[in-house]
């Protein structure tokens, strides 16, 4: 087992510990599919309002590769199809029948898996709806079908604010564990990588040589792409696969029952709980219905995926096929009174100009408000200070806005976590991230893919 | 705070939409965030945004000069009294200070901020608060007696020479202040050098015209001749390593004491507002090439290439400059390496030019200048072998 040591990352000082509690939630009316959120995709709908559907039936294509499916998580009656601004698929509702049908797969046994090729078992994957869980370095889309990867890394925790842990996820759950990375080892990768934060205290029967990294350090430590970043070797490792535990086990579990998973544990947390709870609920949960369970106070700001990655989304929305995290902030909008002289006992904060960070085990109060106007980048390096990939975000973000391609992808844009914290630290409050990451996506259709990573 | 809020919302009106200074917008907002920071939240993610903006960051700087502000004017009053024969008290000789030095501060923030309100209003974005420090840093900069129409067109050239032209806060290569100072140094040198400028007079209530004749320590130390060399020169010029430490002689208003400097460099390193790299780079690069000229010096070389490294440290505006003007975040270089590299070179310039070159006595404020040029050089030679280091990724 290796032990790698982000040093770069930024600490936000919660305070309050995860739990490790779980609450069962009972199955909820509706479930939802939200296409907008599988990046990349290009959805065409195969189904249409009224239509009847089991758990498994396809509900979109990627009109990319018609191969690549999303299905229903629910078995009844197609409720509603939500369009956005020009007619972007935004949420298919499905109202839950009390007896759901399922779509039959073939089951696969353990023993049989090492007859199969990746093809196969890809095909059998996009056929089911659950191939956009394997994303692909270094644009994040879903993982090339017919690519053979190098590096697959299977991330069980993320060290971001807010996400389900794996000791409580992979709790009696061990086997199908296995089971799943016996699946990623037949699509060949010379290295398969498990990585668990080293702060976690798995018990023993869990580890079990299951993991090959632990990995410390900050936010965004455990990240694959900072991961990556961190064990690889030469250019050829930059196309790695990634899943996330939880995925993994969605894809063991359609094998060995035949059936499309349902299940899924979500983590909530934000200023209403103080802490962090899980829910054991269903894939495509309303948010309403977590949300339930919380005490709410007015003008909270809903956020699935994650604080510094996540989106922000409508309380009567649902959540999608790759958030396992909902969070409730403090919308925060608001004037601050002589904010300029607040000592800053309880402000977050990265710098070191607020009496917060006397106290670094931390209790801060964390909302949306942006605590400052525009300005131009005045240097001061936080940016990369915090950049957990070695990028100088301050200089790429210049390079692209004056459009100078190779200097950006020399200075490393592709390896770009999109971790959130440029723009987080910066004071001029440059959207660092969005700038980064719009200039990834439209670097991505010129990407030489036959190339070796070293020259584009 | 409901009165200054209600103070606020009522004069609103006359800067947004169909007001009748809707043009000087800027104006209104700097204002009201120095009471409110504003009530605007994110739309994208990091939902959460670090508490920490330009406004603090900047205001952080203007409140450690503070301190120097005051002991400027104490030193004024006190250099002038005791120039006139007789110190009184504490009272006077302050209010003295306050009469010369207070005029200029205000003339520095009133023209630097109306240039910076006219060029934010046609470019129509917010007032960035890089202006405060700068007009803070100029006049501490300037001798006592400089007449106030020269100080306004000082900050002048300063704030729209060497910054605005440029495109504001951010996007200059030269240090303002430093820019507006060079001007005046080159375009009145009778009044910004020389050995009669750095006293004002007791009877001066606003620009001084009959000021009292002191050679600073650096014209001293240029001019040292005989066996004792520079520092038995200073000390019978009344410049011993103590006064020139604590900074009380005849000099720029707020530059000559390297003790407040100092503390105030701590507290700005301990807060990471200034980069320790450019600070400890120039020390070094300063005692290096105070070495490298001791040296060098021989039996009939000037005196002044003996003189003691730690000495430079103390005269003039050496250490003012080390901490406030070099470690201006927009015009150093950006990489942690280059930071230490530009200091150094700033530290060894400063040291070549005050002992090489008679006709300017101060070598860091040209030093500074000169190495802003070459800042961005220096990056690009760093960031070469870094990105050299890197596996590629295209």
């Amino acid at each position: 087992m290796a032990h790698l040591n982000i040093r770069r990352g930024l600490h936000l000082g919660l305070g309050a510990a995860p739990g490790l509690e779980i609450i069962d939630l009972p199955v909820p009316a509706t479930l939802g599919v939200l296409p907008e959120r599988v990046p990349f995709m290009k959805p065409r709908l195969l189904a249409a309002r009224g239509d009847a559907v089991r758990v498994g039936t396809p509900l979109v294509a990627d009109k990319r590769n018609p191969d690549v499916l999303l299905a229903s998580p629910a078995g009844g009656r197609i409720a509603a199809i939500e369009l956005g601004p020009r007619r972007v698929i935004r949420e298919i509702v499905i109202e839950r029948d009390a007896a759901e049908e399922f779509v039959e797969y073939r089951r696969l046994a353990a023993d049989q898996l090492a007859a199969l090729d990746s093809r196969q078992l890809a095909q059998r994957l996009m056929a089911a709806g659950l191939w956009p869980l394997m994303r692909q370095l270094p644009f994040r889309d879903y993982a090339r079908p017919a690519d053979q990867p190098r590096n697959i890394i299977v991330a069980l925790d993320s060290k971001e604010p807010y996400q389900p842990q794996p000791g409580i996820y992979l709790r009696g759950r061990e086997e199908l564990f296995d089971y799943g990375l016996a699946l990623l080892r037949c699509f060949g990768p010379q290295n398969l990588l498990v990585t668990l934060g080293a702060h976690q205290k798995l018990p023993a029967e869990q580890l079990n040589g299951r993991i090959t990294h632990t990995i410390a350090g900050k936010y965004p430590a455990g990240e694959p792409g900072v991961t990556l970043y961190h064990t690889r070797q030469s250019a050829r490792d930059n196309r790695a696969w990634y899943i996330h535990g939880q995925d993994l086990l969605l894809w063991a579990q359609f094998f060995q029952s035949g059936r499309y998973p349902t299940e899924r544990v979500v983590a909530a947390g934000g200023n209403v709980t103080r802490g962090q709870r899980h829910y054991r609920t269903r894939l495509g949960v309303p948010l309403a219905h977590i949300m339930a369970q919380l005490e709410m106070p007015a003008n909270q700001r809903c956020v699935a995926g994650g604080l510094f990655t996540g989106y922000q989304c409508l309380a009567g929305s649902h959540l999608g096929l790759l958030e396992t995290s909902l969070i409730l902030l403090d919308e925060g909008k608001r004037e601050e009174f002589l904010a300029l002289i607040n000592p800053g006992l309880n402000k977050p904060t990265y710098s070191r100009l607020f009496a917060s960070r006397l106290f670094p085990a931390g209790n801060v109060a964390v909302d949306c408000n942006k605590h400052g106007g525009d300005r131009a980048c005045i240097a001061c390096m936080h940016c990369a200070d915090v950049c957990p990939v070695d990028i100088l975000p301050q200089l790429v973000y210049k390079a692209i806005l004056v459009e100078e391609v190779e200097e950006y992808l020399a200075h490393g844009l592709l390896d770009c976590a999109e971790c959130g914290l440029c723009s987080y630290v910066c004071p001029s409050k440059i959207e660092l991230t969005a700038i980064l990451k719009a200039a990834k996506a439209a670097y991505y259709p010129d990407y030489n893919w036959n190339g070796n990573g070293e020259k584009g | 705070m409901n009165l200054i809020k209600r103070f606020f919302d009522a004069q609103r009106r006359h800067f947004t939409a169909d007001g009748r200074l809707t043009r000087w917008y800027p104006f209104f907002e700097s204002m009201e965030t120095v009471f409110f920071a504003p009530a605007r939240v994110t739309d994208q993610a990091p939902h959460p945004r670090d508490s920490l903006d330009v406004k603090r960051y900047m205001a952080t700087v203007v409140f450690t000069l503070l301190p120097l502000l005051f002991f400027g004017m104490y030193n004024v009053g006190y250099q002038a009294y005791r120039a006139a024969g007789a110190v009184p008290g504490l009272v006077p000789v302050c209010w003295l200070g306050f009469k010369v030095v207070m005029p200029l501060v205000v003339i520095s923030y009133v023209v630097g901020f109306a240039w910076e309100i006219l060029f934010a209003a046609v470019r129509k974005h917010e007032i960035s608060e890089g202006l405060f420090v700068t007009a803070m840093l100029f006049p501490l900069t300037l001798p006592p007696t400089i007449p106030w129409w020269q100080a306004a067109l000082g900050i002048s050239f300063g704030v729209v020479i060497g910054k605005e032209l440029f495109g504001g806060t951010g996007r200059n290569f030269l240090n303002p202040a430093l820019t507006g100072r060079a001007f005046l140094f080159f375009a009145y040198p009778v009044q910004m050098s020389g050995d009669a400028v750095w006293r004002a007079s007791v009877t001066s209530g606003g620009a001084a015209v009959d000021a009292v004749t002191a050679a600073t320590p650096l014209v001293v130390a240029a001019g040292a001749a005989g066996s004792g060399g520079v520092t038995e020169s200073l000390t019978q010029a009344g410049y011993g390593a103590q006064t020139l430490f604590f900074g009380l002689y005849p000099a720029s208003i707020g530059a000559s004491s390297t003790f407040l400097c100092l503390l105030a460099g701590l507290l700005l390193i301990t807060v990471g507002v200034v980069s320790y790299r450019i600070v400890l780079g120039n020390i070094v690069g300063v005692l290096v090439m105070g070495l490298a000229l001791n040296l060098l010096a021989g039996e009939n070389s000037a005196p002044y290439l003996s003189l003691n490294p730690c000495y430079h440290l103390l005269m003039g505006g050496a250490a003012f400059g080390m901490v406030f003007m070099c470690t201006d975040p927009v015009t150093a270089p950006d990489l942690h390496l280059s930071r230490w590299i530009y200091g150094f070179l700033i530290g060894m310039l400063t040291v070549l030019i005050r002992v090489f070159n008679p006709a300017f006595m101060e070598g860091i404020m040209l030093a500074i200048l000169f190495m802003n040029v070459f800042a961005p050089l220096i990056d690009f030679l760093v960031l070469r072998s870094r990105l050299k280091k890197r596996i590629p990724n295209v």
